[in-house]
């Protein structure tokens, strides 16, 4: 399920370059979209978090498999929900691209990483006590496989046969071992810390609202 | 649990006794870089010299050097253009009733002339033509009397090593690394149809077909029967033939693209690309041990009973087999500081009851090495602080692990054994992934369209190897090879023929192809047969008549 050497999937033009990254970041723009306004600070924690992610996946890049993303996206999710964790995913997936090396297969990384992302808020990985971390783990392993099997689709461009792509899959098989051994590796070291990052205080408006609406019941 | 990590703490110290053993009782003597061209056979030490072919490039040439790697003589031969696979012959001086002869090398070329040199100079004694059919010799002779034996490109013949007058010459089929074997009753010699071949001293030739794929090396001839390591498209096969009839006495199922096959007694080595195998063949053949190693070219017996082989990969660790009393094999892998393909054994020699050891590759470098005593060694021993840096650390996380569990803290016990767990498969994972992908393609091969055969291509051609560049519009095809296991070393080849600068980079997960001819884009993807590239050029395996099509991605 890895992205073998000699296979990059469709070569896109440059208009058609184009086109992807405006698809992409609309749908960031949309899910970051919420119905309430958030505050600024908010929105800047997140592009902090963006920032933060993609340039550590640009410096693990040399490490061939071990995606500190996938983790990331599943936690993000986990915290702060299916729409900014899959906005979260999709500016990652932009973002370290950039510098590492963008086209088609984008895209599916992006959907990967969003999915995931979707995974993780559903999952309850976070409980009143915190992270649950044997939760978080098996999510992790079973996040890595199907996080190469999304990006592996990229190399299905009409020239490959059914049996030639299984017969991919099978070759990338070490590297979803990998993938699951650096995703174990990243949640059982920074799991704990990286979930309680993102755990969200609530402002001062919302505690004077919470209180005011209290007093109202109980009134 | 917290006896087997102790266990696994103790086990590095157990094996750093015996690790690099070799290259510790071991050094430099000196090196000699030809730049450019292949050293595919093993070199050969006559009239205290080192004479060693390269090929492959502009320049084919053999080349001798004296004891102290000072360069003596170079013999080209430009019109040869393919691989020369066909190794160094000595001959020692000698007379017959067709004359008399001094000591000489003799040298086959692919482009079909067989030349007796002088080792003192490199001065031509004599030379003769043979026939070729898109190659010319590509076999290992055989002495017989005041004859050699030459296994041609679709034949074999006798030459008197006076004056290389041909004796006799006879068809056979066509062959490729054709080598001979000498008996009492006459040659063998196997083709690419698999067919073995018995020619008797007459030249009256008799074939027998086995079915069991292409014969690319000399017959063994033992007790047991004659020992031939065959290739099909998707294995090899170990057979023990009757030498009388051809009967197929034993068989035995081995790996990929068998390297030449080594008899030294008894005892037999073979080699492919998934293990070394030996085995004692008496009244019948049995293989005794295996090790995993990937090696496709020839195989050394060293003077002190041990087996030197090249590995044939991109990372290419030369292996040293030892077989001890108990006859198992142990593997040691010897770092000689030359990376890349290799198919040729390297020579041991002698000079002032010293031991030196000499390695080329397809890097077209030639390192030789004379044997130490240790206390020498030990001084020149470098310290490698990467590497022990990791040991260390691996060592800690080791002793975190052990003692995080035996204290009940399950969270750190996680912590260090994940981290630890990571670290070894980063180790390993070059070398299982391509262990996995190549046992991955034995066990589901690849069934797909193959690409046509052009009909502008010349019929020397036919039952080759081709590889095809598609860019600017435009296709530049080469083709006529032979011998190549991977994508990536037919590529190589092709690029030199069609003289393509190729820019590439080894990354963990094999070579990345950056440009071809200049031209990057946005990368290069290729084809085997009409079907892609999968995996990385240096893991895709090709067959003997594989068309490759390189194009932009």
């Amino acid at each position: 399920m890895f992205q073998s050497m000699g296979v990059h999937g469709p070569a896109l033009s440059p208009l058609a370059s184009l086109l992807l990254d405006v698809v992409l970041l609309g749908c960031a723009f949309w899910l970051l979209a919420k119905p309430t306004k958030r505050p600024i600070i908010d929105s800047l924690f997140l592009m902090s978090l963006v920032l933060s992610v993609s340039l550590l996946r640009v410096v693990m890049q040399p490490i061939p498999n071990v995606q500190p993303v996938t983790v990331a996206a599943l936690l993000v999710g986990a915290q702060l929900g299916a729409r900014r964790g899959a906005a979260f995913a999709v500016l990652v997936a932009m973002t370290s691209n950039f510098f590492i090396g963008d086209g088609w297969w984008t895209l599916f990384q992006a959907a990967g990483w969003a999915s995931i992302a979707f995974a993780g808020s559903r999952l309850s990985l976070v409980t009143t006590s915190g992270l649950n971390l044997r939760r978080a783990c098996v999510a992790s392993l079973i996040a890595a496989f199907w996080f190469d099997l999304v990006v592996s689709f990229s190399i299905l461009d009409g020239t490959i046969s059914i049996t030639e792509f299984i017969t991919y899959l099978g070759h990338g098989l070490p590297f979803d071992f990998l993938h699951m051994a650096g995703n174990f590796t990243f949640v059982v070291w920074m799991g704990n810390w990286f979930s309680g990052l993102l755990e969200e205080e609530p402002t001062l408006d919302e505690i004077e609202f919470a209180a005011v609406n209290g007093h109202g019941i109980d009134g | 649990m917290a006896l087997l990590l102790i266990s696994l703490l103790l086990v590095p110290a157990i094996i750093a006794q015996d690790t690099n053993s070799w290259n510790d009782s071991h050094s430099l003597a000196w090196e000699y870089d030809f730049e450019t061209g292949y050293i595919s056979t093993t070199p050969l030490f006559a009239d205290e010299q080192i004479i060693v072919r390269t090929s492959g490039n502009s320049e084919p040439a053999v080349t001798a050097f004296d004891t102290n790697g000072k360069k003596t003589w170079q013999h080209l031969n430009p019109s040869s253009t393919s691989n020369d696979m066909s190794p160094l012959f000595h001959v020692q001086a000698g007379q017959g009733e067709c004359g008399a002869w001094p000591e000489m090398v003799l040298v086959g070329w692919t482009n079909g002339l067989i030349e007796a040199l002088k080792p003192s100079d490199g001065e031509v004694f004599w030379s003769i033509q043979t026939e070729v059919i898109g190659w010319g010799v590509t076999g290992q002779f055989a002495l017989d009397g005041e004859f050699v034996v030459v296994p041609t490109r679709q034949g074999i013949g006798q030459y008197c090593l006076a004056d290389g007058q041909q004796q006799w010459w006879t068809q056979t089929g066509l062959g490729w690394r054709n080598g001979v074997a000498v008996d009492n009753t006459g040659y063998f010699v196997g083709d690419e149809a698999g067919q073995l071949w018995h020619i008797n001293r007459t030249g009256a030739a008799t074939s027998h077909a086995l079915q069991l794929g292409k014969i690319r090396h000399p017959p063994l001839l033992t007790n047991a029967g004659i020992i031939l390591h065959t290739q099909q498209d998707s294995r090899g096969t170990i057979a023990v033939v009757h030498s009388s009839d051809g009967r197929v006495l034993q068989q035995f199922s081995t790996g990929l693209s068998p390297a030449i096959p080594s008899l030294r007694g008894d005892y037999v080595v073979t080699g492919d690309s998934s293990a070394i195998r030996l085995l004692l063949c008496t009244n019948e053949c049995e293989i005794i041990d295996e090790v995993p190693f990937h090696t496709n070219g020839e195989i050394g017996w060293m003077d002190n009973g041990t087996i030197l082989a090249p590995s044939n990969t991109p990372n290419s660790a030369w292996g040293l087999f030892t077989f001890d009393a108990y006859e198992n094999l142990t593997f040691e892998s010897l770092e000689v500081g030359i990376q890349g393909y290799g198919t040729a054994a390297p020579l041991q020699y002698l000079v002032g009851g010293t031991t030196f050891t000499a390695f080329g590759n397809d890097q077209s470098l030639l390192r030789v090495y004379s044997d130490l005593d240790l206390s020498e060694s030990l001084s020149n021993n470098e310290f490698d602080w990467g590497v022990q840096g990791l040991i260390f650390a691996m060592f800690l996380l080791i002793g975190s692990s052990t003692v995080s569990l035996l204290n009940g803290k399950f969270d750190w016990f996680l912590r260090t054994s994940s981290l630890l767990f990571l670290i070894i498969l980063l180790l390993i994972i070059p070398d299982l992934s391509m262990q996995w992908s190549q046992a991955f393609d034995e066990k589901f091969p690849a069934t797909s369209p193959s690409e046509e055969w052009n009909e502008q291509w010349p019929d020397t051609w036919l039952g080759t190897q081709i590889v095809i560049f598609e860019f600017d519009g435009e296709e530049h095809t080469a083709g006529g090879f032979v011998g190549h296991d991977t994508v990536f070393s037919l590529t190589l080849t092709a690029c030199d023929e069609l003289g393509f600068e190729l820019s590439s980079e080894s990354t963990e997960i094999g070579v990345y192809v950056n440009s071809i001819a200049g031209v990057e884009s946005n990368g290069w993807e290729f084809t085997v047969d009409d079907s892609k590239g999968i995996v990385s050029a240096d893991q895709s395996i090709v067959e003997s008549t594989s068309i490759i099509r390189w194009y932009l991605a």
